[in-house]
């Protein structure tokens, strides 16, 4: 793997943004692009004020619920649709459109069937996050070899053991590239939800800090979405590793799309 | 002809460990001579082959043709290559035309040269055909035909059928040897099959893997012509030239493990 | 065709049982905020003839096609240019991973206090959310060329503007109209963020409107027109991806069948 190689390139690269920012931020003074120091600062200020706190943690909590059940119906639905030709077919269309369509159009939906509260932000997440991981766990199931099928059946597998003991595990390293596109989906579609619904979380601090021109608190809440949505896909690439140790070194920057 | 002097190549890979494909590798090709060249895998014969052809930069010796040192590719010489490497997007024609095309010659003329080429591989009827919706030995005829558009010198072939199965190599084979004895270009073929290099050289130069440099030159004392059931007789000098040069081979292999493990075999 | 026609029943059943478990669950439940699903086409079809759905449609699609050009303008040839350098592309890989990671609706107020809240804000917001995937994907179809086919056109004297026409371009149409498609979904998804969140114009403007009058039948008629316009035009920009890329078709046939005995 070339991971070592890359390894000084991205300190550097990041040190060097960060000085641009700094700079361009000092020089042009404009109010909508403060330089980093100030938009640390802020952050240091808010992180002592305790609200910014309580936030994130409304935040994580509506995150990891939307995640959680995005990952579960993402794979059993995208499992059916994997082994079965008539699930495929009921519902495929339906998954691709979604995929694409932008997903906060029905955050009003939301807002009436669940009141403005943690269920419709919650939907939301799922909403902009469910539909990638059913696409690649389905794509990953059908693209299990036959033959790895075939063998088993040979030796006697039945179905209830076909699924835990061959397919799925031969599916795991796609499906993980989805669950990974996934969780980054999710970390927009709760920031975005709660922007639109703006009663809880960091969307909330965003929207009230956009409403009042406080450039610095927005650039702020959006570091910690980004550390937070990093955060979140190095957790799923560690758990990828552990479940996916058997890949060869030199596929697996193959399965990066 | 091609005179090869003194040639070393090393490489450095990515965790900065070098590899000696050559060291001191010396070979001449005669005018119009058809040479295989025959080594176990890993004795630098496709980096000899591409550091003729311009490709790879080497890092001492010399390599001229008809005196003249080379320097990058060059129009007197062109290569087909293992895997084909045709342009997916582009028609059996356009394939055949490329090499033309990147000499600037009119498109007229480059398509009316194609086509004569594409009819001479047998594949007339096929000029559109995306490369996707031929055969693996069809692929091969388009790679052979670009090459011997843009009329070469030297023809550099790198296991031109290494990738078709056998007895589509079987037929690659004798058309080459046809087209060969046609027009006679000197030819330069890695192989890593004895009966191939035997069957179609006139020489087979016999590669080590450590050093990286011809061992032996073995004379093919074959009639030609060899193609179309014209072909060499099984049971005499072909066969003991093929067994000849597995002994030698397998020599090669042995001692590469005893020099491994550090234990005789 | 047969293949199509088999999932067809199967289609309309889903799309039955979707509309019939709506059409109750608003009867049980019904209240303002919860039209039925006949309410919501028949107020579909009503919003379709008035002009005040136009003029918000010409509105919104004003910003999607600037912001979608400049996007393609400045995104394929960077993506090019990161894929072919990998020096440039080694500096530049963390940022675009972070950037395809940030919520872009998060600058909105920035655009706003900048340009305001004309045209200009939206249209760099579609800019923004669409860039990137046109970037990333250029990026990786020129990555994805077959190195031999370089060494091949280099065997044949082609120097590197050659390289670049005759190899590199074709070669990487394919992943670049992937990334086109892509990009025109975040590129819809950008144009309806920005009106939804803080520019009340356009269609995104008409939703705000309906929810502030509590007319839920309208309110769902824009979102069903949105969805439509958004598969309209990525199902336009799937229709010229594969006119443009037919022999990647031919050559993954191919790969696919040498690959599985399905």
């Amino acid at each position: 793997m070339s991971a070592l190689r890359r390894l000084p390139a991205a300190p550097l690269s990041l040190a060097a943004g960060a000085m641009v920012w700094e700079v361009i931020g000092r020089a042009a003074g404009v109010s909508f692009f403060p330089p980093l120091s100030t938009v640390l600062d802020r952050l240091g200020e808010m992180a002592a004020d305790g609200a910014l706190l309580a936030s994130v943690r409304d935040s994580l909590l509506n995150l990891l619920l939307g995640t959680a059940i995005s990952l579960v119906a993402g794979i059993v639905i995208g499992v059916a649709m994997g082994r079965s030709r008539r699930v495929e077919a009921a519902l495929g269309v339906y998954v691709y459109a979604l995929l694409t369509a932008p997903s906060l159009v029905f955050a009003p939906v939301f807002f009436s069937l669940f009141g403005a509260g943690r269920g419709a932000v919650v939907a939301v997440i799922v909403m902009y996050a469910v539909f990638v991981v059913i696409v690649n766990t389905a794509a990953a199931v059908q693209a299990v070899p036959a033959h790895l099928e075939e063998m088993a059946r040979s030796y006697g597998a039945g179905e209830r053991q076909l699924l835990p003991r061959v397919v799925l595990p031969a599916a795991t390293p796609m499906i993980m590239a989805g669950v990974r596109l996934g969780v980054g989906r999710a970390v927009t579609g709760m920031l975005n939800g709660e922007m639109f619904i703006a009663v809880v979380g960091l969307g909330h601090i965003v929207t009230e800090a956009g409403g009042s021109f406080d450039s610095a608190s927005v650039l702020a809440v959006l570091l910690i979405v980004i550390a937070v949505a990093l955060v979140a896909i190095a957790l799923v690439q560690a758990a990828d590793r552990r479940l996916t140790r058997w890949v060869p070194q030199t596929a697996k920057g193959a399965q990066g799309k | 002809m091609i005179e090869i002097h003194g040639l070393s190549k090393t490489f450095t890979d990515r965790r900065g460990d070098t590899v000696t494909a050559l060291d001191d590798a010396r070979l001449d090709v005669a005018e119009n001579e058809f040479l295989t060249l025959l080594g176990p895998s890993g004795c630098g014969k496709t980096t000899l082959l591409k550091c003729i052809a311009g490709l790879v930069p080497y890092d001492s010796g010399t390599i001229e043709i008809d005196g003249r040192p080379i320097q990058g590719p060059g129009p007197d010489r062109a290569m087909v290559f293992q895997n084909f490497a045709l342009l997916p997007w582009a028609s059996v024609v356009d394939n055949v035309a490329f090499g033309l095309r990147l000499r600037g010659v009119a498109r007229a003329e480059r398509e009316e040269r194609a086509r004569e080429l594409v009819a001479t591989m047998g594949l007339a009827g096929f000029e559109k055909k995306l490369p996707g919706e031929l055969s693996g030995g069809m692929q091969q005829r388009v790679g052979i035909a670009r090459a011997l558009a843009v009329q070469p010198q030297v023809l550099l072939m790198d296991e031109p059928f290494g990738a078709v199965d056998e007895q589509t190599r079987r037929l690659l084979q004798e058309e080459l040897l046809a087209l060969w004895e046609e027009q006679r270009p000197t030819v330069v073929f890695v192989t890593h099959s004895m009966e191939e290099a035997v069957l179609l050289g006139d020489r087979v130069a016999l590669m080590s893997a450590r050093p990286g440099r011809v061992a032996e030159l073995v004379p093919v004392d074959l009639p030609r012509p060899r193609a179309r059931g014209g072909g060499p007789d099984r049971s005499g000098v072909y066969a003991e030239l093929t067994a000849y040069l597995w002994d030698r081979l397998r020599e090669m292999h042995e001692e590469h493990r005893t020099v491994r493990t550090g234990a005789p075999a | 065709m047969t293949r199509l026609n088999a999932r067809l029943p199967y289609q309309i059943l889903t799309f039955a049982l979707f509309a019939a478990a709506w059409e109750l669950y608003a009867r049980a439940r019904g209240g303002l905020l919860l039209p039925g699903f006949f309410e919501t086409l028949r107020a579909t079809g009503a919003l379709l003839a008035e002009p005040e759905l136009w003029r918000a449609l010409y509105v919104s699609n004003q910003a999607l096609v600037l912001g979608f050009a400049i996007a393609l303008a400045l995104g394929i040839p960077l993506g090019i240019l990161l894929g072919r350098f990998r020096t440039l592309e080694r500096y530049a890989d963390v940022w675009l991973n972070i950037l395809l990671v940030t919520p872009m609706a998060a600058i909105i107020p920035l655009l706003v206090m900048w340009t305001g809240i004309g045209l200009t804000s939206r249209t760099a917001l579609v800019t923004v959310f669409s860039i990137v995937m046109v970037i990333v994907n250029s990026r990786a179809g020129v990555r994805q060329v077959d190195p031999s086919l370089i060494e091949m056109a280099r065997s044949f004297g082609a120097r590197e503007r050659e390289i670049f026409t005759r190899v590199l371009l074709p070669g990487a149409l394919p992943a670049v109209m992937t990334g086109v498609r892509l990009g025109l979904g975040r590129a819809v998804t950008g144009m309806v963020i920005v009106e939804l969140l803080m520019i009340s114009d356009g269609v995104g403007g008409l939703i705000l409107e309906y929810r502030g009058l509590l007319k839920a039948p309208p309110l769902y008629a824009t979102i069903v027109i949105i969805l439509a316009e958004a598969l309209l035009l990525i199902s336009a920009a799937r229709w010229c991806e594969r006119r443009l890329t037919h022999w990647s078709r031919t050559t993954a046939t191919r790969a696919n069948l040498a690959g599985s005995p399905k």
